[in-house]
């Protein structure tokens, strides 16, 4: 492990020898506009040399630091606009700015930069940025994410989604929220990341394991959530955003606000929220009672930048009160056959904004503090996060009970990055520490024994990253090391209190090639390492969990009542390698882009069905968390063709294959293979219009069939009786494939600087009913049925 | 003008690393309150009085917490052939105090009787009043719910019920299920309505 890393480092002390080195730390920022003057958000400006580029932000503005003393060509891309190629020779920091000049032809969608902000090594990384991002808004985090290729989602309802990269989950993707990284109660899986989708400018996914910077828990990618740049001019903008949609009747708000100082150059502030309101959806037969949620935030950033430093302070509240479909609260495996059975679910009720329970309320507030200062080609930062995340779940308890949550937690996290970035013209090296201070309480009287402890962990890591650049090669490498101590204290099975005290350790390391190949085509591969302390939620959490009439056993519950002491356990932590290759291919007509990649996780914790226990209230599910060795080999394959003028066609698809690699058998929740045919219609200018684009989706799921099989709760209590192991079971079969028909469509209308976009899109529009597989949800109900949303846009 | 903010910035940093400091150091967890648990049900006790008097007859099942292990069933209902007898039950909670109002879960039941019904199931050749098998296979079946035994709407909750064993001797199986039926209880609602409270399974003897 070690030697791949010297490898590296001696690579890039050879070149220093080779160059004479030169200062790279100079700054190029501007404004990208259309010749009338009206700012481009999301604009991509490229750097052809380097294969990096910027996306402009909500008033056009764009930086890219860390150039060198050298000629540039710059390429900038708008869709609507025509293509322009500026060569800039760098002799210093300078602005420029560059107007676009609207085409009457069809242009190819604002095309994803290889690299963004923040992602520094070679990965495969996809992003959801301009039009594609702008097609999302009013969907959540998760709903959203769903658009890139090999991300899909764990769902519990129809509001309630998580993001899966490449087949895994939860303790297993990290999301950076605006640099910090998010900490809520991510273990359960009908718990959603708590972020406004609508604070982002572009929002990144990386798909390889220990992007080694953010983390531990990286094994199957990181989130990237990256807001706008803050405006250093004296300029005021902003935007309102209205959506409105039939399925759930909701309605959505969202603004943004932001603008400069007169007398105080490099001044910005933002103020930005969202408010939305939906009652029950309804899948095509039914109305899916108490699936409902209102949602309000809002966050406000300040923040000083000048070409080498910058400070800024950024501040967010998240607040959600989200309902979990009303017949799916049960409490024995008899309710379960019963709910199983029953269509439309028990509880089924005329439409209603009113939640009932079983429902949560989450409130996640963020205060965020970053300085950094640039001293030569020398790039210092801190990073300063503190975290308050409170978790109400309320089930369908009986009287005086019934107000009281049966879950109330609060996670205070504090966070401090420090990382050092140095930069020459053929490598850059990155060094931080990252320490990390979390607090888990369980809050007031639940009238339950909690279900996790409370806990205090320390947390501390420290990397190192270098990256070189070589002929036609970027290599990179990096290590981490990573210290993770934990007391928990907390009330077993018997309601008697147990101490326990966790230390974890352990090194992850990647390294990581870039080619360019010909003119259009550049391939990627890495091979990463990433390991993750388990949540404590695995470890020690035992009962029953939001409505579901299963009980729930953390690994260090045995068979009696007792809590095994953590030195005795056979725990073993998670451990990943993941090889990821990609090739891309960006022509002016066509662009294509295959990744192949395998993931195997040595001791995978999930959680297993294990059989029935028979307790007063009946016979109830029982799951345990085990481990076993998991592995997931997939494809992502998507292309776009423009076929004529002003048509292109698009399609995409994800396979994956994942097995449990221990008991030679499958896993649970894998989402299934997917496929999308696109077709989308541009025309640039009708009379006073602009941009208008219509599009017609075809998505088809394949039945996963390689999900552990439907046992009979009879089938489950006669194994158990005649003392043999189940081998790994479900309780309902996996749900047939299914085809969803969506259509979008577009316009905008520019008055003045300013300019307003109208929106209007179908999903299912052929009311199709159908269960998917990855959403926990299917035992009960069909999934949501036609929805038409509108929305409109304006912008200043 | 630079050199002051990053001045303050350090200032900024210097500070944020001392809170943190503090944090850690000051970070003492309390432990958790500790929780009656109202919800729980340690043990239910069938008690079958015999009508006009003599050794009431009982059976006990126990559960061992909140973990994943089993209920006990101390013994089976040992009733005597031809004979009429009153069931009624000790539901308690033994992870509450006994002088808690949580210990005694029957009086909860009680008072919330609009949203609890019990229904049963037995080996047809035990009981020779109520008929048949039961209520929980179709509600509508033949079932002794006492006249007093009724919530606030006047439907039946099943806390007191009568029965008369046949007059051979015979063995078979008796399943107690309680309902919780919250918003819907009604003389329509059956055994697959609402969520699970009970359900137990006893060996009956007749002798």
């Amino acid at each position: 492990m070690k030697s791949s890393f010297t490898f590296i480092l001696l690579i890039s002390i050879t070149l220093f020898d080779l160059k004479a080195q030169e200062s790279c730390f100079f700054t190029l920022s501007g404004k990208i506009s259309s010749t009338s003057g009206e700012p481009l958000p999301g604009a991509t400006i490229s750097l052809l040399d380097l294969n990096t580029g910027e996306i402009a932000g909500t008033d056009g503005l764009f930086k890219i630091k860390n150039l060198c003393k050298r000629k540039y060509r710059i390429e900038v891309k708008y869709l609507g606009y025509e293509d322009k190629i500026i060569v800039l020779k760098i002799e210093n920091s300078i602005e420029i700015e560059v107007a676009l000049t609207e085409s009457d032809q069809m242009l190819e969608e604002v095309v994803i930069a290889d690299q963004y902000q923040r992602v520094e090594q070679n990965q495969t990384a996809s992003a959801l940025s301009g039009t594609a991002l702008e097609q999302t808004k009013g969907m959540s985090l998760g709903e959203s994410l769903r658009e890139l290729s090999g991300v899909s989602s764990i769902q519990t309802g129809p509001a309630i989604f998580k993001p899966v990269i490449h087949g895994v989950h939860s303790q297993r993707i990290l999301i950076l929220n605006n640099g910090i990284r998010q900490e809520g109660q991510q273990w359960g899986a009908e718990h959603a990341p708590e972020i406004d989708p609508f604070i982002a400018s572009n929002i990144v996914v990386i798909k390889d394991a220990g992007a080694i910077k953010y983390g531990t828990d990286a094994l199957g990618g990181v989130v990237i959530i990256n807001p706008p740049e803050l405006p250093t001019t004296n300029t005021l903008g902003g935007e309102l955003n209205l959506i409105g949609q039939s399925n759930g009747r909701s309605g959505t708000v969202s603004g943004t606000l932001e603008g400069g100082a007169k007398r105080f150059k490099g001044f910005g502030w933002r103020v930005q929220g969202t408010g939305k309101k939906s009652g029950d959806f309804h899948a095509p037969d039914y109305i899916l009672s108490n699936t409902g949620y209102n949602e309000l935030n809002y966050s406000l950033t300040t923040g000083y930048h000048k070409e080498d430093i910058g400070i800024e302070i950024f501040y967010s509240h998240f607040k959600t009160e989200i309902g979990i479909l009303r017949g799916s609260s049960v409490e024995t495996v008899v309710d379960l056959n019963n709910a199983l059975e029953t269509e439309p679910p028990a509880y089924t009720k005329d439409f209603t904004y009113n939640l009932i329970n079983p429902h949560q309320e989450v409130k996640h507030d963020l205060l965020k503090l970053n300085a950094h200062k640039r001293v030569g080609n020398n790039e210092y930062t801190i990073q300063y996060g503190l975290q308050i995340n409170r978790r109400k779940e309320f089930d369908v308890r009986k009287g005086k009970l019934y107000n009281i949550p049966s879950i109330d937690l609060q996670l205070i996290t504090h966070t401090l990055d420090l990382e050092w970035e140095k930069s020459k013209e053929k490598t850059v090296r990155c060094i931080g520490i990252n320490g990390m201070l979390q607090d888990n309480n369980n809050i007031g009287n639940t009238y339950r024994i909690p279900f996790i402890p409370n806990f205090n962990s320390t947390t501390l890591g420290a990397y190192i990253i270098q990256k070189v650049s070589f002929k036609k090669w970027i290599l990179d490498g990096g290590v981490r090391y990573d210290y993770r101590y934990s007391k928990v204290v907390g009330y077993d099975p018997l309601n008697m209190l147990y101490r326990s005290t966790l230390k974890f350790h352990n090194a992850s390391l990647t390294i990581g090639a870039n080619r360019k190949i010909l003119k259009n085509g550049v391939y990627l591969t890495s091979l990463a390492s990433a390991w993750r302390p388990p949540h404590v939620a695995e470890l020690y959490s035992f009962g029953q969990h939001q409505s579901a009439g299963s009980i729930e056993n953390g690994l260090l519950l045995g068979d009696s009542s007792e809590i095994i002491d953590f030195n005795k356990a056979e725990y073993k932590n998670e451990k990943a390698l993941k090889w990821v290759n990609t090739y891309q291919h960006n022509a002016d007509k066509f662009q294509m882009e295959a990744t192949a990649y395998y993931n195997f996780i040595f001791n995978y914790i999930y959680l297993k069905p294990t059989g029935v226990s028979t307790k007063v209230g009946g016979p109830k599910p029982t799951f345990h968390y085990r481990q076993t060795d998991a592995s997931f080999l997939g494809f992502d394959f998507s292309l776009s063709y423009q076929v004529i003028k002003k048509v292109k066609l698009s399609a995409k698809t994800s396979l994956l294959r994942a097995a449990d690699e221990k008991n030679n058998s499958y896993l649970y929740f894998i989402p299934s293979n997917r496929f999308e045919m696109n077709v989308r219609f541009e025309q640039p200018e009708l009379k006073k219009w602009k941009s208008f684009y219509v599009e017609s989706k075809l998505k088809y799921t394949a039945k996963q069939n390689r999900a552990p099989v439907k046992k009979t709760i009879d089938e489950i209590i006669q194994a158990e009786e005649a003392g043999e192991t189940l081998p790994p079971f479900d309780f309902a079969s996996a749900p047939n494939g299914y085809f969803l028909w969506n259509i979008n469509m577009g316009i905008s209308c520019p008055i003045k600087k300013s300019k307003m976009d109208f929106k209007v899109s179908v999903t299912n529009l052929l009311n199709t009913s159908y269960r998917e597989y990855t959403n926990r949800m299917r035992y009960y109900a069909d999934d949501v049925g036609r929805n038409i949303s509108l929305a409109v846009k304006y912008s200043f | 003008m630079n050199n002051l903010l990053f001045k303050k910035a350090k200032q900024v940093g210097g500070i944020l690393v001392m809170i943190s400091l503090g944090v850690m150091t000051g970070c003492n967890n309390e432990d958790p309150l500790k929780q009656d648990v109202p919800e729980f049900i340690s043990s239910v006790k069938l008690i079958f009085t015999p009508v006009g008097g003599g050794t009431a007859v009982s059976a006990t099942a126990t559960d061992d917490g909140f973990g994943s292990g089993n209920i006990t069933i101390d013994r089976p209902i040992n009733l005597m052939k031809n004979a009429s007898y009153t069931l009624t039950f000790e539901i308690l909670n033994n992870l509450a105090a006994p002088t808690d109002p949580e210990y005694n879960i029957g009086n909860e039941i009680e008072e919330e009787g609009t949203e609890h019904q019990f229904f049963f199931a037995w080996t047809k050749s035990v009981f020779s009043n109520p008929t048949g098998n039961g209520n929980i296979d179709n509600r509508s079946d033949p079932l002794n719910y006492n006249v007093e035994d009724k919530d606030a709407n006047g439907l039946p909750i099943g806390l007191i019920t009568s029965w008369t064993t046949t007059d051979v001797a015979s063995s078979g199986t008796f399943t107690v299920l309680l309902k919780h039926q919250p918003d819907l209880k009604s003389n329509t609602t059956s055994s697959t309505d609402g969520e699970t409270d009970i359900d137990l399974t006893f060996d009956v003897n007749v002798e």
